[in-house]
């Protein structure tokens, strides 16, 4: 993986744990980039929600973090910084200390992040003393603290558990004490409910909500659900094809985005009213990365689009502690999932 | 849907499902379900995963065969036909699958998919399968150049609607959708499902639509059947069921739905279910919901409740709810 080198020096803005500057991400050394100029930060201790369709480019977002990504040519140009240090400068043996210790991150599914021939005690431990000086006997007995704290029953026993003994939402939980068992300040989480059953779901974000706050890890939130998002969240960023196109507080958003885009997203929502009647609907499709066209790049599906969507849109300021990229943010007024 | 009585297009009688699973064990996937379909609705079936959904409506287009009990089609059991009248009768009753990708052969045009299910009930010459698919495809709204092109040349909603053009062709009865957006964007999925509606009234297409999501179910359904480990616990009309459910599970599933509301005007308080379905394989004694259900007493231990109508035309299987709903039990503050 090629890095950009930055020669600026660490400029922390506020007190932000995060704060990712004109990231883009290429596939290949000239391909076209799959994320571009995604920029944002998370304070320390807050939830952050990312939504988007498929395609999008969150869970791309997610992983250049962590410089996890899978392609083997991959470019990453813009800043990342965390805690003072600028991760896409780092050498390999720096980032390898922080993933896992100060960045711990967690995936959609649990069965295939697991390794299925050793106890999930092991696993667990293994995540302790890869990074803290402990004996063997030391960190079993982390790992099954660990196992506590996201509420598994008889964690002594369970952590002799392989992955196969546990139900799909106890993997999630033992995903989770991984994750936690070396106190990280940031928590990326990739759709980590998306594969779970709904009673179990609510579960799984009220543990995530609640080891947030008890521990004081920020929580970077992937996923295509909005309503996961209002439960779990404080901030939401929305991304379009590669593009940050709105960011603020959750409430804010919810009640009245900025971006025809959010709306359309929040609008497309079914509900849990029984309504008979057309559910409304964003046409077309996210055009790929290969093939983005220029100007404002939702416009084709927007209803709202104009002449002036022609011009590339930056993300501007939209009120307090909001941001948005559209030309017409100023003079629209779009519905949100209220109505 | 009409409110005149009408014969039920498919009648499921104490239906069981079992499938074997080692030496003297089996998975009773659906274990003594009873319930119609009406002529012209759209019977939505709601569970999570190993609620025995997706084998209830497998056995509604006679995929797999019945252990006990009888899915009578028109009033004809379909198993104790013979294979060239089984054939005639089968394509009234259609399914379409979650995975858009995988039920679309990657090798074939999509014309050549959409003109499969014809070429096999052997229905009119190469010329008019070729004029129906086209016509089909151009129903669901998609472009005559698409007929040309390869599965992974679409887009999973474009798929999604090849899959359901497929379906019409034999002008089936009955379709029965197996989470058939569950895979699409959410931004899609109002698309699809309003083509749904608009071909139902179009061809009085009745439909069993069968899923996890309850937002779906409750936007699309005239009744909701609501499943869990092998049974029914409710069925009753689709408003009554999400505004008024009388089973303790329906409430908390409907509790448990992440709802994209400000906090202000989130409920404060919902039901979080401890622990997750118990395995199939050795479901609990009496009331299978017991080991999860906030509201469970000794009885639900000792004895099955009974499948009992507790509000007209809204049926049931709890001890303890009445006409007014399910048992009180205690909920969080969230």
């Amino acid at each position: 993986m090629a890095i950009a080198q930055k020669q600026a020096p660490a400029p922390l803005r506020g007190e932000a744990l995060l704060n990712i500057r004109g990231l883009s991400l290429r596939p290949g050394r000239e391909s076209n980039p799959l994320i571009s100029d995604v920029g944002f930060s998370v304070a320390p201790g807050e939830r952050v929600g990312v939504v988007g369709e498929s395609g999008c480019g969150k869970t791309m977002t997610g992983l250049s973090i962590l410089r996890l990504l899978p392609m083997r040519r991959a470019r990453l140009d813009g800043e990342i910084w965390f805690e003072g240090s600028n991760l896409l400068a780092l050498s390999e043996r720096e980032m390898r200390a922080i993933r896992g210790r100060d960045i711990a991150m967690i995936f959609q599914e649990p069965m295939s992040a697991l390794d299925p021939v050793f106890t999930v005690g092991d696993q667990i431990a293994e995540a302790y003393r890869a990074h803290l000086p402990a004996s063997r006997a030391e960190a079993r007995d982390r790992a099954i603290e660990a196992l506590a704290q996201v509420g598994i029953p008889a964690p002594e026993k369970r952590c002799d558990d392989y992955p196969h003994q546990l139900s799909g939402g106890m993997r999630q939980r033992a995903m989770i004490a991984m994750a936690l068992i070396c106190g990280p300040k940031l928590l990326i989480a990739d759709e980590p409910t998306t594969a779970l059953d709904v009673t179990v779901q609510s579960q799984i974000t009220d543990l995530l909500r609640g080891v947030c706050e008890r521990t004081g890890a920020a929580l970077l939130f992937v996923t295509h659900d909005l309503g996961v998002v209002a439960e779990t969240c404080t901030r939401v960023i929305t991304m379009y094809a590669g593009e940050v196109v709105e960011d603020g507080p959750v409430d804010d958003i919810l009640t009245a985005p900025r971006h025809p885009y959010t709306s359309g997203l929040l609008r497309s929502l079914p509900g849990l009213s029984p309504r008979r009647g057309l559910l409304p609907f964003i046409p077309g499709r996210v055009p790929s990365f290969d093939a983005m066209p220029s100007g404002c790049r939702f416009k084709a599906r927007c209803a709202y689009a104009v002449p002036s969507c022609e011009e590339r849109q930056s993300l501007r300021e939209a009120g307090p502690g909001r941001k948005a990229r559209c030309a017409r943010m100023g003079e629209l007024s779009l519905a949100g999932a209220v109505q | 849907m009409s409110d005149l009585p009408a014969d039920p297009v498919i009648s499921v009688r104490d239906l069981r499902i079992a499938f074997p699973a080692g030496p003297g064990q089996s998975v009773k996937a659906v274990d003594g379900v009873s319930f119609d379909v009406l002529p012209g609705e759209t019977l939505g079936i709601i569970g999570e995963s190993g609620s025995g959904k997706t084998t209830l409506g497998r056995a509604l287009v006679a995929l797999v065969q019945p252990t006990g009990g009888s899915v009578l089609h028109g009033g004809i059991d379909l198993s104790a036909l013979g294979a060239r009248e089984f054939r005639r009768l089968r394509r009234d009753y259609q399914i379409i699958f979650q995975d858009p990708n995988a039920a679309l052969n990657p090798r074939r045009t999509i014309l050549s998919s959409v003109m499969e299910p014809m070429e096999i009930v052997g229905q009119g010459d190469r010329g008019a399968r070729h004029r129906i698919a086209l016509e089909m495809l151009g129903r669901v709204g998609l472009a005559p150049e698409m007929a040309e092109r390869f599965p992974h040349q679409l887009s999973g909603g474009q798929k999604q609607r090849v899959n359901i053009a497929r379906a019409l062709t034999l002008q089936p009865k009955v379709i029965v959708c197996d989470e058939v957006v569950a895979a699409l964007d959410v931004s899609i999925r109002g698309s699809v499902l309003n083509l749904f509606a608009e071909l139902q009234q179009k061809y009085d297409l009745t439909y069993v639509f069968i899923t996890h999501d309850i937002s779906v179910v409750s936007h699309i359904s005239d009744r909701i059947a609501v499943t869990y480990l092998g049974k029914l616990v409710e069925l009753g009309p689709a408003e009554e069921v999400i505004e008024r459910p009388v089973h303790p599970y329906t409430r908390a599933l409907l509790s448990a739905e992440p709802l994209p509301l400000p906090s202000s005007m989130r409920p404060a308080r919902r039901i979080v279910l401890q622990g997750e379905v118990p395995s199939p394989l050795a479901p609990p004694s009496g009331c299978r919901f017991r080991t999860r259900c906030p509201a469970a007493r000794e009885e639900c231990a000792a004895r099955a409740p009974d499948w009992r109508e507790i509000r007209p035309g809204h049926w049931g299987a709890c001890h303890f709810a009445t006409a007014e709903g399910p048992p009180e039990f205690p909920t969080v503050n969230s």
